[in-house]
Parts: C-alpha cells; structure tokens; sequence
C-alpha cells in the first residue's frame, strides 16, 4: 500500500473513533433529554385557576381573597357556557331540535367533557372522587381538554381494506344550525380567560403527598420511601464494605488460597442479575428469616445491601491500596499497632476515595427496581415513620415509575406525574454521581500536589 | 555487648506482653475475615435458597417440559411450564443488545485510550459513567413511552438513516481501501486518476447499495413498538458502559513499550492499535464483552417494560419487530400472582427460571475471571 493510503486509513480510523464517541455521548442525550424536557414540566408549567383552586382547598396555601376575585371573573365567562348548555338541554328536551336522536349521546359526552374541563357546575353537590372535584389544573391538558371539546372523535370506515382510521370532525360543524353552534367559538375565544393561566414554580411536587392516585399532588411518599431504603442499605452495606476492604488490603497476604477464593465470590456476587436478589430476598429475609411478617423496607435495604457490597468493597479496596506506604510504615515505626495504624491514618488517608464508592451505591441502591418488587415496594402507601419502616412496606420512586406507567388506570393523564418522578429519580441518582466526580477530582489533585 | 544484651532484652519483653496482644489480633484479624466472607456466604446462600424452590419444580414437572416446549400457560387448566420462547427471547435480547454494543463500545475504548487529547477524554470519562449511573426503570421509561411510540410511527425510516449514518463514512473507507488495491492490480503504473477514478466508481456503488438497503428498510411497518428491537437498542446502551471502561482498563494495561515498537517499526497509529494493541489486549477486551453480555441478560425493568411480554418465538425466528418476553419479566411479572399460591409448581418454576439466570452468570463470571487473570498476568499486574 502506498503510504499516502496508509495514512488516509489511519485518519479514517481515528475519525471512527470520534464517531463512536459521539454516537455513545449522543445516545446519554437523546436518553436524558426527553426525561429532563418533560420532567421539568412536573415542577415548573402553567397553573390553571383550577390548580390554585386545588392549592387552596386541599393543601390550604394561596390567598384567598384573590382566588375569590380570579373566580368571579373566571365564572362570568363559565356562566354563558353553562347558560348555553343548558338552553340546548332545553331545546332537546322539548324536541324542539331537528333530528334529536343524532344529537342525544354527543350531547351528553360533551357535558362531560366540559366538566373534565371545568370542574362540577357551581351549584352541584360535591363529588365522591377528588379528580371530579376540580377541573384542568394544568394548561397543556386543559388545551388537550379544550381540543377534545372542539372536535368530536369518530371512526373512519370508508376504506374497506383497514380496520378504520380514528377521525376527528369538528363539532361546530356537527352543530351546524342548532343553537349550541356559537358556543364552540365562545370558549375558543376565550379560553384564556375561563382558565386563567398562570406560570407556577411547583417544588411542593416532591413535598406534596399524592391524592387519588396520583392525578393530584405530588411524590412524597415515593421519594421518603426511596430515602429510607438507601438509609437502610447504606446503614448495612457501609460498615460490612469497608471492614471487607480493610481486611483485602492490609491484613491478608496477598497471594494466599483464601483471598483469591473470597475475591472470586464478591465478583460472583457483582454478576447476580438484579431479579435473582430480589427472589433471594424474598425467599430468605422474609420467608425464612422472617425479618418481617410480609414486604418491608428493611427486608428490602438489606437485599439492596447485598446488592451493592461488592461496589462498595471494591471502591475501599482501591482507596485504600491508593494510600502511599510510606503513611502505614511512618504510623507503623512510631509504634502504632497495625490496627491503630489503619483506624488512624490509613483509612482518613482514604476517607475520601471511600466515600466515592459509598455515593456512587448510594445512587445505584436508589434506582434499583428488581430487588425490592418481592421485598420493599407497594404501590400505594402513605409516608411512613422511621419506625414504621421496619416492617411495612413502602413506595419507592424507582418502583412508582414502573407501576404508575403500566398499571394506572389513566395512564396518558399522569404522564406528567411520570416523568417528573423519572427526573426526580435520574437527578437524585446524577447528583450523587457528580458528588462523586467532584471528590475524586478533589482526591486525585490532593495526591497530585 | 551490652547493646545487644539490651536488644535481647527488650525482644523478650516484647515476646513476654505479646501473648496477650496476639491474641487479640488473631481474634481482630479473624472477625474481619468473617464479615469478609458475608459476599461469600451471601453467594452460596443466593444458590442454596434459589435451588431449593427451584428443585420442587423438578418434582412437579421434570425438566424436559422447561426446556423444551414453547407453550407456557401458568394459569392454565392444565397449567403448561414451556420455557423455551423464553429463554429464546432472552438469547435474542441478549445477542442483538450486544452485535449493536461491542463494536460501538470497543471503538470508544479504543479512541480513550489512544485517540482523543487528554481533556476530551476527562469530559467523556463522566458521561460513561452517567450512562451506568442511570437507573434501569429510567431506561426502561423512556424505551417505553418515548422510544416505543416513535418505533412504531417511524421505525422502518430511523433504522434506515440509522444504516446511512453507519454505512456512509464506512463505505467511504472502503471504497479507498478497494480502490487503491484494484487500482494497484489493473494498471501498471498507478497514478492518482486512477485511484481517484476507482475510489469514485466502489463508492458510487456502495452508496447505491446503501440507498437500496435504506428503500427497503423504510418500507418496513412495525405493528408494536414494544417489541425486541427495542429494548435491545436499549439494553446496547446500557452495556456500553461497561464494555468500555474494562476494555479501555486492558488497552491502557498494554503499556507504553509495544506501541513504541510498533511506531518505530514505522507502523501508523491505527495499524499500531489493530495489529499490535488489539491483540495484546484480547483477553481483557473478551472479558468485557462476557460483562457487558451478563449485563443485558440479567437486567429486568427495560425488558419487562419495553419488550412486549409475550411468551412467543417471533414468526420467523430472526424477526426482531415482534414482542418477545425473557427470564427475567417472565420473573418479575409473574410473581405477583404466584406469590398467593406459594409451593405451586407455578410458583417453582420462576425460582427455577432464577436458578438457570443465576448459572448462566456464575458461567460467564468464571470465563470472564479467566480472562481477567490470563491479561494481569500477561502484564504482569
């Protein structure tokens, strides 16, 4: 080959090095993205006056003559809705309306649609269910709202080879000529002002408790349920991961049958699939050592303790095989004894490079799912004590996700609520990793200088 | 004389108090050591527990239905415990995830440990370690609800520019590589008309074939978006991390001394990395593919989430738009309802499915161990 080839290649060959890179760093982004887009949407969007009418009444914060002035100049607007409303009834009632078979059923399912939008008539009695007691809190789903009463949803069939295309026909065209026809340009016109939008900065979603399953309020639960299983983990996990590592870097010899066995195990125990930990825990912590009658967040802490040991021993071993020798031989010749020289000198020398690991499991103990399903997580709970923790199960951000999104009875309605718990999650978890970074930073500066 | 009586002395004292101290020591060093072995006796009891529910399995049912029927109707009357479609889906998971991760996750290693400029590669280090970081029910949510939808509308469209990004800085290699060795073979005398004439006609070509592919992918409908393709392009991320943090390990572990003899032979930088590092650093680069392999496989919520969960061998077997279920949802979403019948076989059968996820692992971590030690060794770490 010429050599003119031979360096083409050897350009080409760093170009796809780059390439992948960027393919690996861009798949974070197109990954990180939506989650931080959308879930950002959960803390910070536009508030309808039904949201601060839902602030006042179920968590008691707002002012209220304000609230008071917003709704009368929000009713007055309402009323000529309800008024038209009404009049159609009327007219329908009477048959004064042509063809009022055609009109009857939509009639109604725009009722209904109107009051997902607006909340109960005032005059009407309160409903059972809290998500009937107020209207769209949010902007982005009152459009949504407003759309599905501006348009009507039907089935296309005029194509007899496919099974029939959802169509959306406007209805004011549908009402063409019936008195109800004025009242679809009327609340377009002035959406605005029935719903008052208004730009909100929600950090109580993750302080808020959850009501009625999550259409209203927040995470609370889910994140103090993730706090304590990472408590309980650490509380486990930290004192048997760091004794482990002590023992691996300074008491053993190196070479000896028994290290190389127990090193073999704890990358054994890293390779257990996540799920295999939670059966383990359910079969032993709970069915045979019975920590606790049924799931409970301290039957889970300590599967996820066992989950994490070996990052833990890990991340200690190497921050302590990092601390230069010359330390342990200065502790050593002044006469310290090996164990007074590794409780004092050694491991603060190490302290830091410790704590990189423990952060870095804390994140992992935080966001694992598959072992607390058959040991810690419920789906629906209320916050519970430090003391209820230790035979009660409890939610858990990483398992409300799964469930919220596959199991919940309105699914597309609390996408909000989702992604806002997804990104609670992926920047509690980054967070703890940048703690991390910034340390090892710190650490490797300290030793280099 | 006297300074060596003294000596003496003080060793005997030393000798005199220390019985005491040694044994406090011995006890130390021994209650360390046996909360060093909780790993050890954790692993031995995760395979007691999961093989003791696993066994009644064997009673209830023999083995031969587990592995060899595809019909698994737990629920059924009467029940059916065919695993096969699974452990099919799981295989199928497993292999895609890691034919999109190990090319991407070596090339990236490769360009850390050699290619890119010191302060680019400590931006990228902590996104590699975000991508880990990043919990799997995250993963699993986006798969879902954004990755799935977008599958379904425009599948066959995304994996056709997906080939086009791929296929078109590849074939541009490609075709100078081609073009330069039949330029070589059917003129004489090369010169640069030749080549470049050559290197025009392959790459005119490739790219014609690269539309052709891009045609017929584009036409492609996926009925669900939740299907194997999916969570594998999922799972390929997830392994990344993995994948090129052990290989880039073993890359760096080759040293300083073989490229340098390779460059003094006159190599360039990228014939130094193929036929000298690569190598050099084989076994350590194949433990990384076994991690990142016991990656996917073991991993539960994308799959659970994103895969479809159906106990089904897609029609035809290589089809990779059609839902799939695997061990570790089958696991995971069953449970729940097995739990209220514990000592059913239908309960067994999930530890059972643990039981072969769990030896799988233990496999792989051995091979991969293997590996480990053959590369320290070779180094000499």
């Amino acid at each position: 080959m010429k050599r003119k080839t031979r360096r083409i290649l050897d350009r080409s060959f760093s170009g796809l090095g780059f390439f992948s890179i960027f393919l690996l760093s861009a798949s974070l982004f197109v990954v990180l993205g939506p989650i931080f887009y959308r879930g950002i949407g959960a803390f910070i969007f536009k508030g309808t006056i039904e949201f601060r009418r839902l602030n006042y009444e179920a968590f008691n914060r707002g002012n209220k003559e304000n609230l008071q002035k917003e709704k009368q100049i929000s009713q007055q607007y309402r009323s000529q809705i309800y008024k038209m409303l009404e009049e159609f009834q009327h007219q329908l009632d009477n048959g004064e309306v042509p063809d009022s078979g055609k009109f009857s059923s939509d009639f109604r399912e725009l009722k209904k649609q109107v009051r997902a939008l607006l909340g109960p008539e005032p005059g009407d009695e309160e409903p059972v269910l809290m998500r009937d007691r107020f209207g769209e809190t949010r902007w982005d789903k009152a459009k949504e709202a407003l759309y599905r009463i501006l348009f009507m949803e039907t089935w296309d069939y005029s194509d007899p080879d496919s099974m029939g295309r959802k169509i959306f026909i406007p209805r004011a065209k549908e009402y063409k000529g019936a008195s109800l026809e004025k009242l679809f340009p009327y609340i377009e016109k002035n959406f605005e002002k029935i719903m008052r939008p208004r730009l909100v900065f929600y950090w109580q979603f993750i302080a808020d408790n959850s009501y009625d399953s999550h259409i209203f309020g927040g995470i609370f639960a889910e994140v103090l349920g993730t706090f304590y299983l990472v408590l309980g983990t650490m509380l486990f996990a930290i004192p048997m991961g760091v004794i482990a590592a002590i023992y691996l870097a300074e008491f053993s010899k190196d070479n000896s049958k028994l290290v190389s066995l127990l090193r073999v195990f704890i990358s054994t125990l890293a390779g257990v699939p996540s799920i295999v930990f939670g059966l383990f825990g359910l079969a032993f912590f709970i069915n045979t050592v019975k920590v606790s009658n049924s799931k409970s967040v301290l039957a889970g802490s300590m599967t996820l303790a066992l989950l994490v040991l070996p990052t833990i021993i890990r991340a200690a071993e190497e921050a302590l095989k990092a601390v230069p020798k010359t330390y342990k031989e200065a502790a050593l010749s002044l006469g310290a004894s090996k164990i007074r020289a590794v409780l004092t000198v050694i491991l603060p020398a190490a302290l830091p490079g410790i704590l990189t690991g423990i952060v870095i499991s804390m994140g992992r103990a935080a966001g694992e799912t598959a072992p607390i399903i058959f040991t810690a997580a419920v789906s629906v709970g209320k916050p519970l004590s430090l003391f209820e923790s230790l035979n009660q199960p409890t939610p858990a951000l990483s398992w409300n996700i799964y469930n919220l999104v596959t199991e919940h009875e309105s699914v597309e309605k609390i996408r909000h609520v989702q992604f806002g718990m997804v990104f609670t999650l992926v920047l509690l978890v980054l967070l703890l990793n940048l703690a991390a970074i910034i340390i090892r930073a710190r650490v490797s500066k300290k030793l280099r200088g | 004389m006297e300074n060596v009586v003294t000596a003496k002395k003080s060793i005997l004292i030393s000798k005199g108090t220390s019985r005491v101290k040694r044994l406090t020591n011995f006890l130390m060093e021994s209650s360390l050591l046996l909360i060093t072995s909780v790993s050890m006796i954790a692993v031995i009891f995760i395979i007691l527990y999961i093989a003791k529910d696993a066994l009644p399995f064997l009673k209830l049912r023999g083995i031969g239905e587990f592995l060899f029927s595809i019909r698994w109707y737990p629920s059924g009357n009467p029940p059916e415990f065919g695993a096969l479609a699974i452990i099919f889906g799981s295989m199928m998971v497993t292999f895609l995830s890691t034919l999109i991760a190990v090319p991407l996750a070596i090339f990236s290693a490769v360009s850390l440990s050699d290619i890119l400029p010191f302060s680019v590669r400590q931006v990228i280090k902590p996104i590699i370690e975000i991508i880990a970081a990043i919990p799997s029910v995250a993963y699993g949510f986006f798969a879902l609800v954004v990755f799935a939808p977008i599958l379904q509308r425009s599948g066959g469209h995304l994996m056709g520019i997906g080939v086009l990004i791929v296929g078109i800085p590849l074939s541009l290699i490609l075709a100078y590589i081609a073009g330069d060795g039949l330029a070589g073979k059917l003129f004489k005398k090369t010169s640069k008309s030749h080549i470049t004439g050559m290197f025009i006609i392959l790459e005119s070509l490739m790219v014609l074939g690269l539309y052709k592919i891009y045609s017929i992918l584009s036409h492609i409908t996926i009925s669900s978006g939740t299907n194997a393709l999916n969570v594998s392009v999922i799972l390929g991320i997830m392994a990344l991390p993995t994948i090129v943090s052990v290989s880039e390990d073993s890359l760096q572990a080759v040293g300083r001394e073989l490229r340098e003899g390779s460059y003094a032979l006159g190599a360039t930088r990228a014939e130094t990395l193929v036929k000298v590092v690569i190598p050099a650093a084989k076994s350590g680069i194949i433990a990384a593919i076994i991690m990142g392999v016991m990656r996917a496989v073991g991993e539960t919520m994308v799959v659970w989430m994103a895969s479809g969960n159906a106990a089904q061998i897609p029609q035809p077997w290589t089809n990779i738009f059609q839902p799939i279920r695997t061990l570790t949802a089958t696991i995971a979403g069953d449970m729940g309802e097995a739990d209220h019948v514990t000592g059913s076989a239908r309960y067994h059968v999930l530890f059972m499915m643990a039981l072969l996820l769990l030896l799988f692992s233990f496999i792989s971590n051995l091979i991969s161990e293997f590996f480990v030690r053959r590369s320290k060794k070779k180094w000499g770490i």
